[in-house]
Formats: C-alpha cells, structure tokens, sequence
C-alpha cells in the first residue's frame, strides 16, 4: 500500500447559515483554498471524494453531480459518501483508498452541508423541520413514528450507560460543553466560540434528556476540503506533510436493539482498534497527543473516551473532571472546539476534523496548537444510535534524508498493476 | 420587491402547503422591502412524494396490529431467536422466520425524553421513547411510553401494551404504559 498524506487543507467558516452561498458556492470556496493550501492547480487533483450528507438539507439529490462541474472537475472520477454524521470522515477513508490502492497521486475530499434553508412555517424557525429532514434516516417503518431525534438517539445509549455506571453525571457532561466552547475561541472558523461555567450548561433548556442546551452542538452550514497525496508526490510538495496512517470504519447493527451491549459506541471500539493496529498504536491513552472526537453531544464524547481505549468502561468522566482532555491535559479533545464549538456542517464537519488534526501535527494551529502534536486521532460517528464510526490517525513523521527536489504532481491515473 | 403581493402568496400558499398569513410573515422584507439586487433571494420551496407503500414479508405484523390487537415477533427456525422488529429470515444463519405471537408486558432497558421535537412532533412534547425488551422477544423494540408524569421514567420499569382504539396498520397503533396502570389515559 501507498502512504497517504494530507497536503492541503480549506475550510469555510461553520455558520448557523449561509444566507449568500448555495451548497455548491461554500464547496467551490473550501476547494480553492485547500487547493491554494497545497499550492497546486485543480487539474492536477486525480479524482473527487465528495462528503453529503442529506439530500432534503441541500433540496438536491446527487448534490455531487453539480458540485464537481461547479469547481471545474469534469471528467475526473468522483463519488459521493453518505454516512449521516460519519460522512465526512467516511469520505476520507474512501479518499485514502483511492491514493493507497496506487491508483491516483492526488484525490481532494470534499465535505459540505446545507440545513437550514429547511424552515418551519408555523413555528418560524429551521431546527425543527431540520429535525424533520433528519428523521427520515431513522427506519421509516420501525423509529421514525416514535419521534425519534438525532439527541434522543444518542441520549438510549448514554441513559444505559448512566444506569450501569452512575456516570457519565449531568456536571460531567456540563464540562465538556465549557471545555469544547472554550476551545472555540480560539478558532476562527467555529460557529459557538463561548465562555460558559458549568451552571450555565446545567440551567440552560432541557432538549432530550438528559441533554440541554449548551450539551447540544449546532446545526451548521459550511463545506471543507482536504488534499490528499501519496508519499511521492506529497514529499516534493512539502517538507512536512501530516500523515494518515491508520484507518477504520465500522457500521453496527441498525438497530440498537439488536446489539448485543447497548451501553457501548461498538462501531466506534471497532473502528479505532483497527486505526490503531494500522498506526501500530499499543497504548492509545499514551500514545496519543491529542484527539478531535465527534461531539454531537456532551455524553457522546465522554462515552467516545472509552470505546477509544482512552480509559476503561465507566471512566470517562474522569478524564474530563481530572482535566485530562484539556488543552492543559495530557490528551486535549477537540482543540478545534469539535461540534459543540465550531458546530455541526455534517458532510463536512469530519473533512474539517482530519484537516485540524493535519495542522495541529504539522504545528500551523496556531492559538489551538497542541504542544508537540505528533499523533491524533479523528473520530467521525454517523447514524442511529452512533451506527457508523470512521476512525483515523494523523501522524507526523520526522524525515529520513532529503526528499525530492523536483515537483511532482500530476492528476493522471498511475500505471495499472 | 414582489410585484403583486396577493398573487404571489396565494400561489406560493398553493405551493408549500402553508398559510399565506405564515409566508407574509417568514418573506416580510422581500413583500414589503426593497432588498438590494443582489440580496440573497429566498423562495418557498416543497419536497414531497405519496407512497403507496407495500411491507412485503413482514405484512401480517402490521396486519395482526391493526385488525387483531396482537404483537408478534418473527423466530428463526434455525437457532430459535425471536425477533421484534420481525423480519422474515434470520441474518445469523440465514434460515427462515415463522411468526410467534408475543406477550403484553415489557421492561424498560433505556429510555429518553423529548422536549424539542421535529415538525411533525413538535406539538407532542414532552414525550418518551424507549428502548423496551418484550416477553417473548430476544431483541429491543423501539417505542413510546405514555405516562402519567413524565420524570417517572425509569429503567427497568415494567410496561404493558395498549393500543390505540383507531388504528391504521402501522407503529402508531400501540405504545406502553405502567404495568401497574398509573397512565394518562391517550
Ligand atoms: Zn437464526
């Protein structure tokens, strides 16, 4: 297999909405810029993973389609991925299999995301028929007349969970929403950069319990882009490429139901250990620098910790009232802000995921730098009750001798085997 | 700035299924503004599609429902496992199901409730949905719990069926209550 590097990355600003761009404006802007971030032209990219999620938040199906004549793509090999909210780590799993198989030098994987150009009449807001568009990917004949929502599907597993282990507890939960906001604030793209205390998040409104408010990430608009390469090409486009060097991607029984511990993100502990097997990673707690998991919701996180091996069964509350997960701590969490702090665009919120952890390994994060981040973990979780979960590792890799002079980047398709 | 108001949101009304009084509102400043040329323009905008949609193998499930008040389950004639959701073939050993009729008591494994809901509930809430294990099922099937309170949630609560005196062949048709009978009466 090809070594896979990620050489550029763009990104749009997540926002509430995006009132001026239509889905395929914001996707044209994240792929000029990580085009420019990578310094090369849009005819060398190879071919197109695209990152969509739901085709009723665009009022499109095949969004792709028009995206890649839109940013000047045409005739290059493309597909869409549509994981719910794994999409835009799912997208980047597929993107790395195109330059790993040796196939092609330079695939861009592009996520993006419309949602509330959905709106609710009666009551004169977007989230509730955004909620609506959603619950079509609950099973049609089974959950979705039960009024099931994105919250209430994650809220089974961690109810379970609370019930078995007396955590994650309700302040618990209320600092990782402290800490995720927190972090946003130092990110110029997120959508809820903001100070709280814990007695904000535990006062602010009941959505699905136990989740309120501020445990809630947003719903999002804004697309973002990665530029991946493989280990030729990316050594004579830079001197410092961040490396992806394991990946997962697990999907769990539909229904949660049917699992056989319910309290447990499976998908996830599947996901990550073969990303770990891959990166040759033995000890994750210690091995990792930091980790940019997928933190729709507060608890989500915390049960993330433990299906990540970053601590065992019913300890995840502990990393987070220890201080371990921030930016202070051994292993900080969503130095980004996650979803919590830069919010939910849900094709691309795992493509802007993989492209911090690609600036924090490189050192160009600027305020939201690790110190010394040299391995990071990016977790993309997607479907119901977290069915799917995308896991990569992004790695810096100090060189061995001198790297090619001469650039080298071609869109062609490399010689067959 | 919409040229003939009335026309406009009469067909727009048409359109999207709403109220011309609620669209007046939501387009207020392009209908009585004068947005700049290059303002973003919104429209009213509609997806929708009918169905006459068939449950295959799994018919009588619904049927049984909605024509005899009775829940079943599918059990593998292989391994013995009885599923709920039913379906008719076991993925273990990718045998056939046959139907077994199961039981009206249930026990709460997890639950959650909803205090912010999607357009089509968004006039129900709070409610619950819960993951319950029904007597005679070896999987966990998704539903509401109807209760008299909503804090009285709990796991491990047992529930029993009731179902809806009109029903219509699908999920909406029965939900759970308290074993012991403390319920709103839906
Ligand atoms: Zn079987």
């Amino acid at each position: 297999m090809d070594k896979v590097a990620i050489v550029g990355f763009g990104t749009t600003p997540f926002r509430a909405r995006w009132i001026e761009k239509t889905y395929y404006e914001l996707a044209y802007d994240a792929a000029k810029l990580a085009l420019e971030d990578a310094g090369i032209d849009r005819k060398e990219v190879g071919g197109v993973v695209y990152g969509i999620y739901n085709e009723l938040f665009e009022r499109q199906f095949m969004p792709d389609v028009y995206i890649h004549n839109y940013i000047g793509m045409g005739l290059k090999p493309s597909v869409r991925v549509a994981t719910g909210g794994a999409t835009g780590g799912a997208a980047v799993f597929v993107g790395w299999t195109w330059i790993a198989s040796g196939l092609y030098d330079i695939v861009m994987v592009l996520g993006v995301e419309k949602a509330t150009d959905n709106y609710n009449y009666a009551v004169g807001h977007s989230t509730p028929e955004t909620l609506k568009a959603i619950l079509f990917s609950g099973d049609m004949t089974f959950e979705n007349p039960s009024g099931l929502t994105a919250a209430a599907s994650y809220a089974l597993p961690l109810i379970a969970h609370i019930d078995r282990y007396g955590s994650p507890t309700e302040k618990q939960m209320a600092m990782v929403a402290v800490k995720n906001h927190k972090n946003a604030m130092n990110n110029p793209n997120a959508q809820s950069p903001k100070l709280l205390s814990v007695d904000d998040v535990l006062g602010s409104k009941m959505i699905t319990y136990p989740f309120k408010f501020y445990d809630n990430c947003l719903y999002s608009e804004g697309a973002s882009a990665v530029v991946l390469a493989s280990e030729r090409v990316a050594r004579s486009l830079s001197d410092n490429p961040a490396w992806i060097t394991g990946v997962g991607l697990s999907l769990d029984k539909a229904f949660a139901g049917e699992r056989d511990d319910i309290t447990v993100f499976t998908s996830s502990l599947h996901a990550g250990r073969d990303a770990y097997r891959m990166a040759s990673i033995k000890s994750p707690a210690r091995e990792l620098d930091f980790a940019e998991l997928h933190d729709a919701f507060t608890g989500a996180e915390i049960l993330s910790y433990e299906a990540f091996d970053l601590c065992g069964p019913g300890q995840g509350g502990r990393l987070i009232e220890d201080g371990v997960v921030e930016m202070t701590g051994a292993l900080p969490v969503n130095p980004s802000g996650g979803l919590i702090g830069c919010g939910h665009a849900v094709g691309a919120t795992g493509v802007m995921q993989t492209g911090e952890a690609a600036l924090q390994v490189q050192g160009r994060a600027g305020k939201r730098q690790v110190k010394n981040a040299r391995t990071g973990l990016v977790q993309s979780i997607g479907g119901p009750a977290t069915a799917w979960t995308a896991a990569l590792i992004v790695q810096r890799i100090e060189k061995t001798g001198a790297g090619t002079k001469k650039r080298i980047a071609s869109g062609r398709r490399r010689k067959g085997p | 700035m919409i040229k003939d108001r009335e026309k406009w949101l009469e067909h727009a009304s048409q359109k999207i299924k709403v109220p011309q009084e609620l669209i007046a509102k939501a387009f207020k400043d392009e209908i009585d503004g004068t947005p700049a040329m290059d303002a973003p323009l919104e429209i009213p905008d509609i997806m929708d599609i009918t169905y006459k949609y068939s449950y295959g193998g799994i018919s009588r499930f619904f049927r049984e429902l909605r024509d005899n008040r009775r829940l079943y389950g599918s059990k593998c004639t292989h391994c013995g496992k009885v599923w709920l959701p039913p379906r008719i073939n076991c993925n273990e050993c990718y045998a056939p199901t046959e139907w077994v009729e199961l039981g009206e008591t249930a026990e709460v494994v997890t639950y959650t409730v909803v205090y912010y809901g999607t357009s089509t509930f968004y006039d129900r809430v709070p409610y619950v949905c819960a993951f319950v294990k029904v007597e005679g099922a070896d999987t966990l099937i998704m539903q509401n719990i109807f209760l008299k309170d909503i804090k009285m949630a709990k796991v491990g609560m047992k529930v029993k069926i009731q179902f809806k005196e009109q029903r219509n062949g699908d999920m909406g048709d029965f939900w759970y209550v308290p074993a012991d009978g403390v319920y709103d009466n839906v």
